[in-house]
């Protein structure tokens, strides 16, 4: 009785993930194979011929192949900016939950303030022409950075507290420099939270849109979000070359979900438990 | 031998290259941003324009860039002008939304330039501010009015209606065909309007002052028998049962392609809507024609037109010459027949010398008429007075699908008014 009852309750749940899920995702592909006529009509339904290949030339070499330069750049600035988050929010985090000092709660409402104050985009693209950074790849990695960096900390500080300190006591004992025993004993040990980080930012900023739309102009500075907009404009839309587009910059984060997947699924159970 | 033969030849080609060079002697050089929105027309027709002048400038590179259009592109247009990281030459609306971009400190004037010589003062009038002007027509004039699908207008033996009794007679007999009288796509809000902004033809027909009046807060659309007849003949489409049953849900896209196939018969839209037709359904082009919204009398039809969108060059430009000859070059005959050639003609231009193709779909032939001469058309209320309501494609869906009455809705209106006018500053708001 009781396995028929949590049987049954497996069953909803797959058909529930394949319509959330997989039903939209057949819906993408279903498009990417029609022609501009068919898929202006945007229902479900079986292409009437194979468009699959026109449509993938079609929307790559757009715009003076901009989809390439969009794929190099999204992936400098997913790279280089989840990379800086970690080392930094670790860091942060690390110092914060071991050292206990009087500035302690200032910072931690400036961390707050952070993800609770919405970001003013003129002002920020002031800052970065005074920094000669506005436009460029890596005053937009900063700025991903900066706007995630609250969140990582947060993450990181919860579960740095559950590391016993007899752990860096023991790594000094032993001879370790300062930060030594921040990236040969402690950064080690946050795999799973940092996994959970990694896995978290890196879709936050390759799937970003309004950032590089704002604080990178340039052709030269696509990124592969706004390659949507060669397709979907106010006044019309080609449907067939936009799910196409859609669906080439749904691969990279699928793959790297199907190589990283067991890691995910582990980081983030520890993250939760413990944090 | 070998010595002098190079040298002759050299001689020669440097002879050859004075000669050219004196040729054209206007030759530019140097590099552009040209900021243009990511409509496929507007791409298109600028990658043929930079292609055309590059090519009679060999030492320009023109750089494009694409950005949204709507609310979003406001926004990009607004946050590079006020940061100075405006692209040289770029495009954007005219009229109500040219004056929110603050012209008199981002734009260059280009009053005197020799290109202006040749663009109408309609024009000119919605791309002014503080006495100089700034723009340089984009595209060519459009009209707002019905576009009908001519197969169901031969099969039934219909005549294009001079006025609005005849056009609710097709549509009743359209009705009666088992077919869709009326399209209207209130799945994308804005289509909603059209009756009322297309009518505007007739309100000025019937008072000629209406926009000034408007402006000073004396003219009203409840009040005003001419104006509240936008909201009744929205009202009356609904209740003659006329509408597609989708009408609450189905978008633009979907209007222009439900006339063009035959799906509906009318749908109230601009007549830009000619270039969507012709890439989304190019093989019922040919069944699209259309006419300017009927008004009461068959005596006074005329038809309601809208300016075109504008390029207009940024202060902030580091190559003014160059940017002025670009933008003198696309507000050229020149210009106008690259643009025939890259996405086709859409209606009549507003610089002089620029000539149709004959072989123009027929939805713009039926639209020539209106401003040849003879013809009657009336700019829309937009480009006459400041004050538009920012609820009114709201307000208008809510009278075309039965929730308010037209009277209400036209009371409704000039609340909304009352608001943007009294931000504006009006006097006797």
């Amino acid at each position: 009785m009781k396995q028929r009852a949590s049987l049954l309750g497996g069953v909803a749940a797959i058909v529930a993930t394949f319509v959330v899920f997989v039903i939209p995702f057949l819906f993408i592909i279903l498009m990417a194979f029609k022609d501009r006529q068919q898929s202006a009509l945007r229902d479900f339904s079986w292409p009437t011929g194979f468009h699959l290949w026109d449509n993938v030339f079609e929307v790559v070499k757009t715009r003076n192949w901009m989809m390439i330069t969009a794929f190099i750049n999204s992936s400098i600035i997913t790279v280089a900016s989840v990379s800086l988050l970690v080392v930094f929010a670790a860091m942060v985090g690390f110092i914060l939950a071991r050292r206990k000092t009087r500035w302690n709660p200032l910072i931690e409402f400036l961390i707050l303030a952070g993800l609770m104050v919405p970001p003013a985009v003129v002002p920020t693209i002031w800052v970065l022409q005074g920094l000669k950074l506005f436009g460029t790849l890596h005053g937009m990695i900063l700025i991903e950075v900066a706007y995630n960096l609250p969140f990582s900390i947060i993450l990181y500080r919860a579960f740095i507290a559950t590391i016993p300190k007899d752990m860096d006591e023991a790594a000094i004992i032993d001879g370790a420099r300062p930060l030594d025993v921040f990236f040969r004993i402690i950064l080690p040990m946050l795999w799973p939270v940092t996994v959970t980080n990694i896995v978290v930012q890196s879709v936050g900023i390759f799937n970003d849109f309004t950032n590089p739309l704002y604080y990178l102009p340039g052709n030269a500075n696509a990124t592969v979000q706004l390659t949507l907009f060669n397709f979907q404009s106010q006044f019309s839309t080609a449907y067939n070359l936009l799910f196409t587009n859609i669906l080439l910059i749904t691969i990279p984060p699928l793959i790297v979900f199907l190589f990283f997947n067991r890691q995910i699924v582990a980081g983030m159970t520890a993250g939760a438990v413990k944090g | 031998m070998t010595k002098t033969r190079i040298s002759a030849l050299l001689g020669a080609s440097v002879l050859g290259m004075l000669l050219t060079a004196n040729a054209v002697q206007a030759q530019q050089s140097g590099n552009l941003q040209f900021l243009i929105d990511n409509g496929p027309q507007s791409v298109a027709v600028a990658e043929a324009w930079v292609a055309a002048y590059t090519e009679q400038n060999p030492d320009v590179t023109i750089d494009i860039e694409v950005r949204p259009g709507g609310g979003e592109g406001d926004n990009i247009v607004k946050t590079r002008l006020a940061t100075g990281a405006m692209a040289d030459v770029f495009f954007y609306n005219s009229g109500s939304l040219f004056q929110a971009i603050n012209p008199v400190q981002n734009l260059l004037p280009v009053t005197n330039e020799p290109w202006q010589a040749g663009i109408q003062e309609s024009f000119k009038s919605v791309v002014s501010a503080g006495g100089e002007v700034y723009g340089t027509p984009f595209a060519p004039a459009m009209g707002g009015g019905i576009f009908y699908n001519k197969p169901i207008y031969e099969e039934l033996g219909l005549q294009v209606p001079k006025s609005w009794d005849e056009f609710m007679a097709n549509n009743e007999k359209i009705k009666a065909a088992g077919k869709v009288a009326v399209i209207q796509t209130y799945g994308e809000t804005w289509t909603s309007q059209l009756f009322v902004l297309a009518d505007f033809f007739n309100v000025l027909a019937a008072e000629p002052d209406f926009a000034e009046r408007f402006t000073a807060n004396q003219a009203k659309f409840a009040t005003s028998p001419a104006a509240l007849r936008g909201f009744e003949k929205l009202q009356e489409v609904y209740e003659g049962g006329y509408l597609n049953a989708d009408f609450g849900a189905a978008t633009y896209p979907d209007g222009l392609r439900m006339v063009a196939t035959g799906e509906g018969a009318h749908y109230p839209m601009l007549t830009f809507g000619v270039g969507a037709i012709a890439e989304t359904v190019p093989d019922n082009l040919q069944d699209v024609g259309f006419f300017a919204q009927p008004g009461d009398s068959a005596d006074s039809n005329g038809l309601t037109t809208w300016m075109p969108d504008s390029i207009y060059i940024a202060k902030t430009t580091q190559n003014p010459e160059l940017a002025k000859d670009f933008v003198g070059f696309i507000g050229s005959p020149e210009g106008c027949d690259i643009r025939n050639e890259a996405v086709g003609a859409t209606g009549p231009y507003m610089i002089e010398g620029c000539e149709l193709p004959e072989d123009v779909p027929p939805a713009v032939a039926d639209m020539l008429p209106y401003f040849q001469e003879g013809g009657q058309n009336a700019p829309a209320l937009e480009f006459l007075s400041p004050v538009k309501g920012p609820a009114l494609e709201q307000i208008t869906v809510e009278v075309g699908s039965g929730i308010r009455p037209a009277a209400e809705g036209a009371a409704l209106y000039d609340e909304d008014v009352r608001k943007q006018a009294q931000q504006l500053g009006l006097e006797g708001w």
